[in-house]
């Protein structure tokens, strides 16, 4: 996604292309004054940091007979990790179910706003925004409460019922429950964006669609959302991100059930314990980098193929 | 760990690509006022997705008027007989003389210090990076945005022994000075000013004989306005909610903000000697948590709203 | 010692290496190294009692509730001290913040609580100071045997934490549920295994017992009992591991037989399920710690006057053995400026007699001194909750009971966590616990392996 940005929306050149003259070399002092107080703090707490990581992770270190350098070994060690691989094949499930259908419910929430065709318009639209500034841990601590197995109100409604609800907790739902928390906290966000972007679609668009006589949803299907296409790629590329991160959700739900969610149930999750119970930094580092790895070829594809249908079209 | 988003979702603004300028073409739009038939059937179909978003929220709300014993005997989402809302409310303001209010400060000083500054360093970023072509420009735009992708709960080790050894261990600024970092804030500011500040005004400021950084001091500034304002907004969730950091850091309960409070009287209760249940006051210092942040949303709704959709006659 | 060493050069390398000036981090910040010398023989009382008039600032982690009531009255004793509580998270929190700060050799405490099974890992790092020579010669006598040995170094030569509380296993009961199926309470495990099946078969809401796959201490606490001694290390390189033992085995095929035949239930422990189970009568008894007693009480009121406490059911007839089930010390770290101050107040809170019985009346941590063990007014105290039973008393008599002679690993935090990805899963899915074992063991023998250890046959 880097490279994509920052080709095709290259800055708007402030004048025309000129040898540097005082007045270029002027801009380029100033340009460069206001980055640094950014760049300085991104240095410092990001990238040394991150250096610092990429530097341990060419170590290792036993708890007896110290530290040796041992190159790439943590990462030849890391690829043959089943811990490490079924993580990564997890996310990837959730990637493919739970994503789809967040940024889906998004979007059909913020068509159905812009279409105005609801009353309490405002009050539904932050209703489902709210979550978001729900912190993370409390989230976790209600839904924990609602799949609760026994005393639940899902469990208790499904028992006055003559039924069973499914356990929430159990190892075959586990995947389910994070899916279904991670969705609740993020849709309204997700739909938010798209709506400003609806908001911003230029009424000329629209003015072509009601000449033709086009339905409000024909309009929605072929004006509307490709005209915020860029804003849904946008959305996209930020969940996967937050997808292969997953790490508050799963580590609180540990709580409740211990033995479904192991200490390798999410790559990210993984490199925590790693570093904290197994106190084994380097390897840990190691596999931070190469989720890291994993997560821009992930980007980067799904940037591409939007691109290829692009062009397509 | 070391930017304010351990989930990076959180640190995406609305979205950068198209939104929040104010656009001067087509500011009537045709198709709003049509008028549009409004629909009983979606919006009860509506109110029942709101149902799901905000019944967790209630369950919340009725836990926090139950005492121990009433939480673990009684049915989830309704009252019990008696309400302990106020016993509860006690004892989250004087439990460990009253550290929940120590808390709830620390947090409005951690989340409103790093979102007015990672705001003000994003605007400056954003600007330079948009208005300005200059070598390696690119380079290290694209070097920010792709540090999204960095895993940061994974550099928690690395990242304390280097605060530790910068003295920085235990202090607020081990929490606020990498809150700073948005680098999608930089994002969001650079495609705002593009289209926000009109070069010709930055041409004109110019021929008046204004320096560079007056221009974007005060002319450049005002317009950025919208945007730093949603910045700011999302920095501030992201602080005020964020865990990992601050756990890792800080180690005086003093300077705890909420979530790691509250986790922490959540895990005095989590069994082995010394242990004691605070279940209420922590579903009820929870709930109360949340208050000030659903509030700021109102609030501010009306800047980001008015932000985000300028030029729209629909409110 | 070494690694902070290794740390140190490390973060020194990476400010060289990387070239990183614009960070103006100071390599070496001085502080946090050894300042505690290596003394010979008993500090004598002239120093003692020199250093405890010497203003001075004690930097105290602890996660015990309150503890500054403690505190304050060793400051009132010493006025001249003064302590700073800080509490930084209970357990896996707690331990990982003390060896983040002992690595960063910058922000570590002069006293901390450590947990018995903890003492060797940080005494592996050199991160614990030898109380020996700044401990009274006979401080021993004032503890129960097991408890002392719990504290000391493995060949039994260095002191590395005062005892500050314990947790004999015994068993928590519903006196009105097993009355009403026409229960005993059994004595034997043998018994045990009989009524889980007969009251589950009675009345299939209810368990005699749940057995959580979350909760290693309490499954360690019944190896433990039965005999089995998987953990060891020498101080030095070796570390035993053997969890397949005869006795170990025995302890898994019974759980697991039970587990299998629905007998009793497998709720993590220390979740909202299972505070519901306790409160609802779920469960009919808790394999409980002595520190159980008063913390069921908090979270089941409504079951007040139900509840009985009796000794733990034992494998032979006839057997009055136990073991425990979690305990901590005061441990003082190396890096500590103030030795003298800082393990005088690991002492002193732990064992004045006011303090000590302050710890078991008001934070109610079962005591580890003798002399608070026999006070009547702490042992014959009659609690309502158990239907006017002497509960303290019941435990003090089952601490003496506890079997010496059990060791730790010095990494226990994974073998925790391995024995839970192992043994723990085995209890939730109800799958073989004896396989289970040998699947813990081959992790915990790996990752010995690993990190350089030599695994004693």
């Amino acid at each position: 996604m880097t490279t994509d940005v920052s080709t095709s929306r290259a800055p708007t050149p402030a004048r025309p292309h000129r040898r540097p003259s005082p007045m270029r070399r002027k801009e380029n002092a100033t340009a460069y004054l206001l980055i640094s107080p950014f760049v300085v703090i991104f240095l410092l707490f990001l990238i040394v940091p991150l250096v610092y990581a990429g530097y341990l992770s060419m170590f290792r270190e036993q708890l007896v007979g110290g530290t040796t350098f041992i190159g790439l070994d943590n990462y030849v060690r890391a690829l043959q990790d089943s811990s490490f691989l079924s993580g990564v094949g997890r996310m990837t499930i959730v990637l493919v179910i739970q994503v789809p259908i967040m940024l889906g419910l998004a979007l059909l929430f913020a068509l159905l706003l812009d279409a105005g065709v609801l009353y309490l318009q405002r009050f539904i639209r932050l209703g489902i925004f709210i979550p978001y500034a729900v912190p993370g841990v409390i989230a976790a601590l209600m839904w924990g409460y609602l799949y609760g197995p026994d005393f639940g109100p899902t469990a208790q409604i499904a028992d006055r019922l003559g039924t069973t609800a499914p356990q929430f907790l159990s190892s075959d739902w586990m995947l389910f429950s994070i899916m279904n928390i991670v969705t609740w906290e993020f849709v309204g966000y997700n739909m938010i964006i798209m709506y400003a972007a609806l908001r911003a679609v230029p009424a000329e668009l629209y003015d072509a669609a009601s000449v033709d006589g086009a339905g409000p949803v024909r309009t929605a299907w072929s004006i509307k959302i490709p005209a915020i296409r860029a804003a849904i790629l946008l959305t996209l590329i930020f969940s996967v991100i937050g997808t292969f991160q997953l790490f508050t959700e799963p580590n609180l739900l540990a709580n409740l059930a211990p033995n479904v969610i192991g200490v390798d149930y999410t790559p990210n999750l993984y490199a925590y314990n790693l570093s904290f119970i197994n106190r084994d930094l380097n390897y840990a580092a190691a596999i931070a980098f190469l989720l890291g790895i994993v997560i821009m070829t992930v980007s980067y594809v799904v940037q591409l193929s939007a691109q290829r249908k692009e062009r397509a079209r | 760990m070391t930017t304010t988003t351990p989930d990076v979702r959180a640190a995406a603004g609305p979205d950068p690509v198209v939104p929040a300028v104010p656009r001067r073409r087509g500011r009537a739009r045709t198709h709003s006022s049509d008028q549009p038939r409004r629909s009983r059937l979606l919006t009860v179909v509506m109110l029942l997705v709101l149902l799901y978003f905000l019944l967790p929220l209630f369950w919340l709300f009725v836990a926090s008027t139950k005492s121990n014993a009433d939480l673990f005997s009684t049915f989830g989402l309704w009252f019990a007989d008696s309400s302990s809302l106020w016993a509860n409310i006690t004892t989250v303001f004087t439990t460990q003389d009253g550290i929940y209010l120590v808390w709830l400060r620390n947090t409005v000083v951690y989340a409103l210090s790093s979102a007015i500054g990672a705001a003000l360093l994003a605007t400056m970023a954003g600007y330079a990076f948009a208005k300005y072509r200059f070598p390696g420009g690119n380079a290290i735009f694209g070097g920010i945005l792709g540090s999204i992708m960095v895993p940061t709960t994974a550099l928690a080790i690395p990242t304390y022994l280097l605060f530790a050894k910068a003295g920085l261990v235990n202090t607020p600024w081990a929490v606020i000075l990498p809150s700073l970092v948005s680098p999608f804030g930089v994002y969001l500011m650079r495609v705002y000013a593009a289209d926000a500040v009109d070069d010709t005004l930055i041409e004109a400021a110019r021929v008046d004989g204004a320096g560079e950084l007056r221009i974007f001091f005060q002319v450049a500034m005002r317009l950025l306005v919208p945007g730093m304002v949603t910045v700011l907004l999302f920095t501030l969730v992201a602080t005020w909610n964020n865990y990992f950091l601050p756990l890792i850091v800080l180690n005086s309960t003093d300077l705890f903000p909420l979530t790691v409070g509250l986790a922490q009287w959540q895990a005095t209760a989590a069994g082995g000697s010394g242990s004691r249940p605070l279940f209420s006051a922590i579903i009820t210092g929870s709930a109360i948590s949340i208050i000030p942040l659903v509030i700021a949303f109102l609030f501010l709704q009306r800047y980001w709203q008015s932000g985000l959709a300028t030029g729209s006659v629909k409110g | 010692m070494s690694r902070t060493i290794t740390w140190r050069r490390k973060a020194a390398a990476l400010t060289a290496g990387v070239g990183v000036a614009a960070l103006a981090l100071t390599a070496c910040s001085g502080g946090g190294g050894d300042t505690a010398e290596e003394t010979t023989g008993p500090v004598s009382q002239a120093d003692i009692d020199e250093a405890m008039q010497t203003p001075t600032e004690l930097v105290f982690w602890t996660w015990v509730p309150d503890i500054e009531k403690e505190v304050a009255l060793f400051e009132a004793a010493y006025p001249a001290i003064d302590v700073k509580v800080v509490n930084v998270g209970q357990g896996a929190d707690h331990y990982q913040k003390m060896r983040s700060a002992l690595e960063a050799g910058e922000g570590a405490p002069d006293v901390a609580q450590v947990e018995f099974q903890h003492l060797q890992s940080f005494a592996l790092g050199d991160n614990l100071l030898d109380l020996t020579s700044y401990l009274p010669e006979d401080v021993s006598g004032d503890y129960v045997d097991w408890i002392w040995e719990q504290v000391l170094s493995t060949d039994g030569e260095k002191v590395w934490g005062v005892p500050q509380d314990s947790g004999p296993m015994g068993l928590l009961y519903r006196d009105d549920i097993l009355a009403a199926h026409g229960i005993e309470v059994p004595t034997t495990w043998d018994a045990f295994a009989q009524a889980a099946t007969d009251l589950h078969a009675a009345d299939p809401n209810v368990y005699l017992t749940n057995l959580p796959g979350n909760d290693m201490g309490q499954f360690t606490a019944l190896l433990w009992q039965a005999g089995a001694r998987p953990f060891g290390f020498d101080g030095d390189q070796t570390v035993t591991i053997d969890l397949m033992s005869d006795e170990a085995t025995q302890v898994a095929q019974y759980w697991g037989d039970l587990i299998a035949a629905d007998a009793v239930s497998v709720d993590p422990d220390f979740t909202d399920p299972w505070y519901q189970g306790l409160a609802n009568g779920k469960y009919a008894s808790w394999v409980a710690a002595a520190w159980g007693p008063v913390f069921l009480q908090g979270t089941a009121e409504n079951t007040s006057g139900l509840w009985r406490a009796a000794k733990s059911p034992q494998w032979a007839e006839g057997d009055d053995v136990s073991a425990n089930w979690g305990g901590s010390s005061d441990a003082v770290m190396a890096s500590t400026k103030n030795p003298i101050a800082a393990s005088q107040l690991a002492l002193w809170i732990n064992n004045d007699k006011e303090s000590a019985m302050t710890m078991a009346t008001e934070q109610f941590l079962f005591p580890t001194t003798n002399e608070v063990l026999e006070d009547p007014a702490w042992a014959d105290e009659a609690s309502e909750f158990y239907g006017g039973q002497q509960v303290n008393k019941l435990f003090a008599e089952i601490s003496g009971t506890v079997e010496a002679d059990f060791g730790w690993l010095p990494f226990m935090d994974y073998a925790y966590s391995a024995g839970e990805q192992t043994v723990g899963k085995a209890i939730a899915d109800k799958t073989d616990l004896v396989e289970a074992m040998q699947a813990w063991q081959d992790a915990l023998v790996t990752y010995a392996e690993q990190q350089g250890f030599t695994v004693a046959d």
